[in-house]
């Protein structure tokens, strides 16, 4: 499900620096577990961008003759599905489907979600309206809101991505408005804007890059919800539309014979951890190393 | 404080009637017709029109939207067009089910997040803080249906140590009620519950360098004292926060949650009305969805403001 | 706070989650929990259960069926769902019934209808000294009442299926007379339906349109409450004129719309009946100690339409679509003989469901060879009727169809064994009711969609194929085939009705505009705790004078 966390913000960055960045990379750079989070999401990304090589069969292509084939059969090393379905194939075209709704996803609160939540924080003006319509985004069941999309676009990659990243535009717009909040009121910031500094200038050279930090976790946080979100939208089918596989749509069909081929709900349940897994370390370590004052 | 709640109240109350409103008009933007979803397959023009105009169908936006306001005032939301049960009857029957998973659920969360977030924060660097932190990864890390279905497999069908769906009214046998609930609760519970522990431990390791605790270290309090009275209580407020705002996945989770273990709840007709189009019933549970959220939104602020006084004098701007 | 201090933390930490992720996916992953059935499935034989042995079973008594969908309304004026008729069974008897050989046999009437030599004239004799559950008498009079509430209610979905009825009048206490303005074949399996329920005026003078909250008929049970979603209860009716034939207190229908549940559900003991099993489950359910599954085909069809001529929606005059598969009737037999029904449900459905190619039932006493012939499978003569046509081979069609699991899966094994035929088939999976509104408005060029079926073969082809039918979404319009299905329905000779639709039958198959694909089998779980439950081809789970066994 598309959870909301609240994300320490990081300290203040007068200088927003580039030594300053550059000692986080190398905080990053120490990190084992981001960096074995990295390396995972390294190979889930290349393994989907070259799925139509590194897979032995078409993820679509039935072998009607060889269903439920356990897990290290000959010719199908995770075995197949129902229809005979190489799972290793479809799971390398499924993992390409997931990373790019979990991308759109977040890309779209980006797009919305900072510059809105730029607005409400440093606009007082606009902050009751921003901040009532991000109520208004929360009281409103999020899944209503996918089902609807699919009614009226048809279900798809597309729309599941897009119901999946206006889920993510209030929390987005939560965490901006708060870090905007709180630099604008930081002695630099009034200090430029003492010096006759015009809005947009304070915004863009001052709040923005020191706010940066604070997004890029959030959107770290926000990408394997995603990734989690349209496994459930593809569940109540509404995600990804077959034949095209998605991790999701590959749990949801497992869901019927599950008890009969079990591997068939395991390895893309895995999967979808995995790559969630990796998201969450990288994550994490990337909020510590970018903000080396939460990690006391 | 007074005009603090008058100024939320209000905020509340222009909330809620934009999420009629929209909700009003985005089901009638839905592609497929009431009628022709409850005539199915058994449909012919004639009576497809008369469906149509008994539904209210033909009425102006205006006229239809001044219906349901009226009629929600007075407390009537309105009959199923498939069933032809009352929706609140059914909202009725619905909610409590919801509820009571929901109250559930967010014990699992609490009882599992905020122990261990309070264990991972005292005990840094030793194993109990990477199990904690492992759980949390994991549950962070796992769609809950899945782990909904592991758990039917081999926990009910496997084992036979749960009922695999199914609901008793806790009126009519509490214990086979409980029961029944078991799984469902702590499948949704454990996804928030790996939120709570993370905010439990970030906001014990704040308090427990906050000054006040060094300061009751130094007068010779327990470490027990010290973590229970000061500490836990401080990290409280965060959790509440977070609390409230997981009411939405939680809403969204237990329509999955529902789904899974057959559970005749608010979630599940949700979505069954939206794929039925039956408008009175989706209007329905929106407005009590979002009279709920605001609801709960309100009061969480408030338990807020008693907890840690200092809110109310910050105001609007949080 | 060093650095190394939290590498250690975070290294811990990780460590420690790959360990337990690795354990639980060992853990799962090598536990299977039951032994994958055997591809091979035992071939179908009918089995329709037997009635209760009186001496058996034991007087009293709750018997749980977990019924697959909710019902909608339980009035059976405004009902449209097939599995309000499985809760009506117990509750609301019918003129008619059938017989396992889907005969209609008399309920509430005594005698089939006696029909005047110009078929204008329909006399129902009815059974006497019968009482609704309200204790109220249920006469010709009451008769009267409910066929012009079925007549004449807005939204009611019987009017049609009565046909061309233009008054009824009762004769005395006990018999009826329908007058039609043309003869109506259909007319009797209608009253062996939802049409035939009889309900009782003093619950309709009270209740109104909303008799369906707390329905009151003449049945072996009566209403006793229904909880959105979840259940609907009915228990034993003193009134009933058969009482001794009952053996059971109550019946409690319990929702679960989840195969798997249904069939967990079963094999705890939780339900003791159970209905629309799922393909998946019937091999382990057949060989599980206590349980017995009964079948039936289905006197439906699931099948293919392709929108020949559905240009400006249902109900206006059909047009030129434009395409190839919409003019030429070569494409379509191309995908006719390029479909594989065999391997398809084999590969779909473990080969437990029926493959057809014909919207008659084969088990009703409508059917001839003529109704069941059946083209070839054969890709290369499709490949050769498509080049011959002069279409781009492959040629590219693209088919809505609905987003469950099932028909996903069927449309995702139609297209690959189209492919050979020279089909390159799109999937366009829509909801439910947004596949509905869309193939009204001619929104498509081909889909796939069934329909539950009727006894009698006007109500399973008129509608969609005549030019005027309720249903046409195809856009079919030939005026041989109008003229044919108008012959047939207003025959009243059983054997020339026979041979007209075996006509009408090769007559789509010459034009494909439907590509009937196969029936399905109504599996339904019986625990041994019960005895005496029942299911015809109709499909409807019989449990009215089922017992709990001793």
């Amino acid at each position: 499900m598309t959870a909301t966390e609240i994300v320490t913000p990081p300290a203040p960055d007068p200088g927003a620096t580039p030594p300053r960045r550059r000692a986080a990379l190398r905080r990053l750079r120490r990190s084992p577990l981001g960096i074995a989070g990295f390396a995972v999401l390294a190979v889930a990304v290349l393994a989907s961008v070259l799925a139509p090589v590194l897979a032995p069969y078409s993820p679509a292509q039935v072998h009607f003759d060889a269903p439920f084939q356990i897990p290290g059969t000959v010719g199908f090393a995770l075995g197949t599905d129902d229809l005979g379905r190489d799972v290793l194939s479809r799971i390398l075209f499924g993992l390409r489907a997931s990373l790019e709704v979990g991308v759109l996803a977040v890309a779209l609160a980006l797009v919305v979600g900072v510059p809105l939540g730029l607005a409400a924080g440093y606009f007082r003006a606009l902050d009751a309206v921003i901040s009532r319509f991000t109520d208004l985004m929360l009281a409103f069941p999020f899944l209503l809101l996918a089902v609807g999309l699919a009614a009226i676009r048809g279900p798809s990659l597309g729309n599941a991505a897009l119901a999946l990243g206006i889920s993510q535009i209030p929390g987005m717009i939560r965490v901006v408005r708060s870090e905007t909040f709180r630099l604008k009121n930081l002695d630099f910031v009034a200090a430029s804007l003492v010096d006759g500094a015009s809005d947009v200038w304070v915004l863009g050279r001052h709040v923005l890059p020191n706010a940066l930090s604070a997004v890029i976790v959030q959107a770290t946080v926000a990408i394997p919800q995603a990734i989690i979100g349209e496994s459930v939208l593809s569940f109540l089918g509404l995600g990804i539309q077959p034949p095209d596989p998605s991790l999701g749509t590959m749990l949801a069909d497992a869901q019927q014979y599950a008890a009969q081929a079990p591997w068939t709900a395991v390895v893309p349940g895995l999967a979808i951890m995995l790559v969630a897994l990796a998201f969450n370390l990288f994550g994490d370590a990337l909020r510590d190393a970018l903000d080396p004052r939460s990690s006391r | 404080m007074r005009s603090y709640l008058l100024h939320r109240l209000w905020q509340s109350a222009v909330t809620l009637v934009l999420a009629t409103i929209v909700v009003f008009l985005g089901v009638r933007a839905l592609p497929g017709d009431p009628a022709l979803a409850f005539a199915g397959e058994e449909r012919d023009p004639a009576s497809l029109a008369a469906i149509r105009e008994r539904l209210g169908l033909n009425d102006s936006l205006v006229v239809q939207y001044g219906k349901f306001v009226l009629g929600a005032l007075r407390g009537d939301l309105g009959t199923s067009t498939r069933t032809g049960i009352p929706v609140s009857t059914m909202i009725g029957t619905g909610l409590p089910v919801t509820i009571e998973l929901s109250l559930l659920a967010l014990l699992v969360a609490i009882v599992l997040g905020v122990t261990t977030g309070v264990v991972a924060a005292v005990r840094r660097g030793r194993p109990a803080e990477w199990f904690a932190n492992a759980l949390a990864l994991l549950g962070l890390s796992v769609p809950n249906f899945w782990l909904g279905l592991i758990a039917i497999l081999y926990l009910a069908v496997g084992l036979g140590l749960f009922p695999a769906s199914g609901f008793v009214p806790f009126g009519e046998d509490p214990v086979a009620n409980l029961h029944h609930l078991v799984l469902p609760a702590l499948v949704l519970g454990t996804g928030i519950a790996a939120i709570v522990m993370r905010q439990t431990r970030s906001a014990m390791l704040e308090s427990l360098g906050a000054d006040y605790i060094r300061t009751a270290r130094a007068k010779g309090a327990s470490p027990r004292a010290v973590i229970g009275r000061h500490a836990l209580r401080n990290s409280l407020v965060v959790v509440v926060t977070v609390v409230g705002l997981q009411l939405g996945i939680l809403i969204s989770g237990a329509v999955v949650t529902e789904r899974i273990f057959g559970l005749p709840g608010f979630g599940k007709m949700t979505i069954d009305a939206v794929f039925q189009r039956d408008y009175p019933v989706i209007q329905g549970v929106v407005l009590v969805t979002a009279a709920a959220y605001i609801l709960i939104n309100f009061l969480v602020d408030v338990a807020y403001s008693l907890i840690d006084p200092r809110i109310r004098v910050a105001g609007g701007q949080s | 706070m060093g650095l190394s201090l939290i590498a250690r933390r975070i290294r811990g930490r990780g460590a420690a989650a790959l360990a337990i992720a690795l354990a639980a996916a060992v853990a799962v992953g090598c536990a299977p929990v039951q032994q994958a059935a055997g591809p091979a499935a035992a071939p179908a034989t009918d089995s329709f259960g037997t009635p209760a042995d009186p001496a058996a079973v034991q007087q009293g008594g709750t018997l749980v069926m977990a019924l697959s969908a909710e019902p909608d309304m339980l009035d059976p004026t405004q009902s449209r769902s097939l599995y309000s008729r499985y809760v009506f069974q117990t509750m609301c008897e019918k003129l008619y019934d059938l017989d396992q050989n889907t005969r209609i046999v008399p309920q509430l009437a005594t005698a089939l209808p006696t029909i005047s030599p110009d078929g204008l004239t329909v006399t129902i004799p009815l059974r006497e000294g019968v009482r609704f559950a309200d204790g109220t008498p249920m006469d010709a009079q009451a008769v009267v009442t409910t066929f012009q509430r079925n007549l004449t209610m807005a939204g009611s979905g019987r009017k049609s299926e009565l046909g061309p009825i233009t008054s009824v009048e009762a004769q005395g206490a006990s018999s009826v007379v329908l007058h039609l303005s043309a003869p109506f074949a259909p007319l009797t399996s209608a009253l062996a339906d939802r049409a035939g329920m009889i309900m009782s005026p003093a619950a309709l003078q009270q209740l109104g349109d909303k008799f369906g909250t707390a329905p009151v008929c003449v049945g072996p049970f009566k209403f006793e409450k229904r909880v959105a979603q979840n259940s609907i209860d009915v228990v034993r009716d003193p009134n009933y004129y058969d009482a001794a034939k009952v053996h059971l207190d109550r019946i409690t229908y319990r929702i679960i719309t989840d195969a798997s549940i249904r069939a967990a559900n079963l094999q705890s003991g939780d339900a003791q009946v159970a209905d629309t099993l799922s393909t998946q489950d019937v091999p382990a359910l057949r060989t599980a100690a206590g349980i017995q599954v009964l079948q039936s085909n289905s006197l439906g069809y699931q099948g293919i339409t392709f929108n020949v001529g559905n240009v400006s929606g249902l109900g206006n005059p059909v047009g030129d679509v434009g395409t190839p598969l919409s003019r030429d009737p070569r494409v379509r037999r191309a995908f006719e003989l390029a479909v594989d029904r065999q391997g398809l449900v084999q590969a779909v459905f473990g080969g437990l469901y029926t493959p057809t190619c014909s919207p008659i039932s084969p088990d009703t006493e409508f059917t001839s060879d003529a109704a069941q012939a059946c083209p070839p499978h054969d890709p290369a003569a499709a490949r050769a009727l498509l080049q011959e046509a002069g279409v781009p081979v492959p040629y590219k069609i693209t088919m809505i169809a609905t987003n469950t699991p099932d028909v996903l899966r069927l449309a995702q094994a139609l297209q690959a064994t189209v492919a050979d035929g020279g089909f390159d088939l799109q999937i366009q999976p829509v909801e439910y009711s947004a596949l509905l509104d869309q193939q009204d408005r001619g929104d498509f060029e081909m889909l796939q969609l069934g329909w539950s079926g009727r006894i009698d073969p006007d109500n399973n082809i008129t509608n969609y194929l005549s030019t005027d039918g309720g249903q046409n979404v195809a856009g079919y319009s030939d005026a041989a085939l109008d003229a044919l299905l108008t012959r047939a329905r207003t025959s009243t000779d059983q054997a020339e009705r026979v041979r007209l639709y075996g006509e009408a039958v090769t007559a789509i198959h010459a034009a494909d505009p439907i590509v009937y694909l196969y029936r399905i089998r109504n599996f339904t779980g019986v625990t041994a705790k019960v005895s005496g439950v029942q299911v015809f081809p109709d499909g409807v789970v019989r449990l009215a004078f089922a017992g709990l066994t001793r």
